[in-house]
């Protein structure tokens, strides 16, 4: 690999992608992407999939910009539902939810709003330049990693998340056992056989952790807000840019978790298969790990806030490279584009950078100017997103619910989910109230296919004996770092008793919420 | 608060026993084609079994602040007017769709709770549903319920 002849083409893409027509075409994209981020139930995967056919009249590389756009703005607009209303607008911006909505409760709506639009442009900036001088020596290491490495990987997601828990850690351990049995629920994938779903046919199908994650979140705030006593006016937030400035201000505080981040949530995207969603949720975990003020996550630091949010953009970016350089999409949503470049007349794969230079160039010169473009747009309407949280909460809380209904049900269009996301909107009152984590429930939820899938193939290729995780060395470096992960908080706990200090008591309830 | 937390970790143990008996329904040991589709499950139930096992044994031990009341006064009426219209919007979804079911609770939730003026509780209740229903319906192409009600209304049938 050249990095010369790179650069040149690196160049020449940029020139593509600012051609007038496709300049337009991004923000066109990056407008309704950002829109179909802030609204729950519409995701960028079906914003993008809706959008495909509109895209048959376009020349290809206007269309995989176009569709490309959707996506970093899909990115940018899902943390603005996550952070003012406690919904997840997107699935990816749940791990966001857990410090940002804390931030905009205590009137600094803008601060989050600031800290997960700039952490997002740099982790996909960055992620970029990766992509851009090292795509097919990375492309080529992802397909190294077999069953057995990809569990030890999501064991340490697990043991980040759970490990680090300020409540009880026995109720971690048993949220995350229940995030994993109800994604069992539904058709097993190796045996076709229905599981765990005591006869139900609409059950089948399985629980979407969307819906599980609007009614725990989404619901279980409104109810323990009205429990509160009701705040008939709206939270007084400042508005204005100085909260762009300040913020930023603090950035350089997080060099490290953003590093940490953009490297950790690039390479959980270019895994095939993976995708932002657990990036987000495995660098929030490893940054409460590795923060000093660690403890405080969940109470509104912005560090919780830049974690997932600069590792979701990383993802997302890291998602497309297998997809671009091998035809192996990273995620679904990079599934859905790549059945885009089959309708396009391309094939995707290691010819598609010689024979199509355009194409690929212009989407990688495209990346670079979308981010910026859509950045400037998001960041200069801070100040009207940051004003929604004035509305008066009597107006506020039917809105959040009938927009937690709506994108409860975009998932499968099943009334059914309904009534689930109603009856974990009680759950996650009780949850919370009797201090039971959230955070280890969803995300192990949302893991739990791929743990599942992962330990199986693993015991097949090793017939039938876990031996295979510790004999390949990649996946037992994984499975090593895990269990320290998981032992750190009671070896911390040990130590200090052995100092004669107190443990400092923590509030229950305010874990991981 | 303490009954509160003992009632919720002895529902949880309960269900628990309910899981490990739906999972081993299914086979949980080895077979042909690897692990049985009910491995997985079994022995998750199972830790979440003795999880909640820990938990309730935890509570039983602890001795702290029994007095506390699970939940403040008032705060059932309050929880029970925002709730069980969500519930009934869920249960009349297929007369009223999610656009009326939306329109009268933000209505009466407005005027009812929030004692706002009417013209903005009008143009809150009737905008919110209209802007959604344009967007999902119209532009994304994403049919949402509409109700029995809504299509007559839209469909005349």
């Amino acid at each position: 690999m050249d990095p010369i002849r790179t650069f040149h083409d690196l160049l020449y893409g940029l020139g593509v992608a600012a051609s007038p027509e496709n300049l337009m075409v991004a923000v066109v994209g990056l407008l309704l992407g950002t829109a179909i981020g802030v609204l729950p139930g519409l995701g960028g995967t079906n914003g993008v999939a809706l959008l495909l056919p509109l895209t048959f009249h376009l020349k290809p590389t206007a269309a995989i910009i176009l569709l490309a756009s959707v996506y970093w703005g899909a990115i940018f607009g899902g943390a603005i539902t996550s952070i003012l209303f406690r919904i997840p607008g997107e699935p990816w911006s749940v791990a966001t939810m857990f410090d940002g909505y804390p931030l905009a409760k205590q009137g600094k709506p803008g601060v989050a709003l600031t800290a997960a639009f700039t952490s997002s442009f740099i982790g996909a900036f960055v992620a970029i330049v990766l992509f851009t001088f090292f795509a097919p020596p990375l492309a080529e290491l992802a397909l190294k990693f077999g069953p057995p490495e990809n569990f030890a990987v999501l064991l340490l997601a697990f043991a980040t998340i759970a490990g680090l828990e300020s409540g009880d850690p026995v109720k971690a351990v048993l949220m995350t056992f229940l995030g994993l049995l109800l994604a069992t629920v539904g058709f097993d994938i190796v045996s076709g056989s229905p599981r765990m779903t005591f006869g139900s046919v609409a059950l089948q199908s399985g629980v979407n952790f969307v819906i599980i994650a609007i009614g725990v979140f989404g619901l279980g705030e409104i109810l323990l807000t009205v429990e509160e006593a009701l705040r008939i006016e709206g939270l007084r937030a400042r508005l204005s840019f100085r909260d762009v400035w300040e913020t930023w201000k603090m950035f350089p505080r997080y060099v490290w978790t953003i590093v940490r981040s953009t490297l950790l949530g690039f390479w959980i995207g270019v895994l095939p298969g993976t995708g932002a969603t657990p990036a987000s949720f495995m660098s929030y975990g490893m940054a409460r790990q590795f923060s000093p003020r660690g403890s405080k996550f969940g109470t509104g630091e912005v560090e919780g806030v830049v974690a997932p949010e600069t590792a979701a953009h990383a993802a997302g970016v890291g998602a497309l490279l297998p997809m671009v350089t091998l035809g192996i999409p990273g995620s679904p949503t990079a599934a859905v584009m790549l059945a885009g470049f089959f309708i396009w007349g391309l094939n995707p794969g290691p010819l598609l950078f010689r024979e199509n230079r355009e194409f690929v160039w212009g989407l990688i010169g495209s990346m670079y100017l979308a981010n910026v473009i859509g950045v400037l747009i998001v960041l200069t309407l801070v100040p009207a997103f940051a004003a929604i949280v004035r509305i008066p909460f009597a107006i506020l809380a039917p809105l959040i619910t009938i927009l937690c209904s709506i994108g409860a049900y975009a998932v499968n269009n099943q009334v059914l989910d309904l009534w689930i996301m109603l009856g974990s909107g009680l759950a996650g009152y009780l949850f919370k109230k009797l201090g039971y984590p959230l955070a280890p429930l969803v995300v192990a939820l949302v893991l739990g296919d791929m743990t599942e899938q992962a330990f199986r193939q693993s015991l097949i290729m090793g017939q039938g004996s876990p031996a295979i995780f510790f004999t390949r060395p990649i996946a037992a470096f994984f499975l090593a770092a895990s269990v320290a992960v998981f032992l750190l908080p009671f070896a911390r706990k040990v130590v200090r008793r052995a100092r004669g200090g107190a443990v400092p008591a923590e509030a229950p309830g305010t874990a991981g919420s | 608060m303490r009954k509160a937390a003992l009632a919720f970790a002895g529902l949880l143990v309960a269900a628990g026993i309910v899981f490990l008996g739906e999972a081993s329904r299914l086979p949980t040991g080895w077979t042909a084609s690897g692990p049985g589709p009910g491995f997985f499950p079994f022995w998750l139930a199972t830790g979440f079994t003795l999880a909640g096992l820990a938990v309730l044994v935890r509570t039983w031990s602890s001795h702290h602040s029994p007095g506390e009341a699970f939940l403040p006064g008032g705060a059932w009426k309050r929880i029970l007017v925002v709730f069980l219209p969500m519930v009934g919007i869920v249960a009349f979804l297929h007369y009223l769709g999610i656009y009326l079911g939306g329109l009268l609770y933000l209505l009466g939730y407005t005027r009812g709770v929030g004692r706002h003026s009417w013209p903005v509780v009008v143009a809150v209740s009737v905008g919110v549903p209209l802007v959604l229903f344009l967007i999902f319906e119209r532009w994304f192409l994403m049919p949402m319920p509409k109700g029995l009600v809504l299509e007559w209304l839209l469909y005349g049938r």
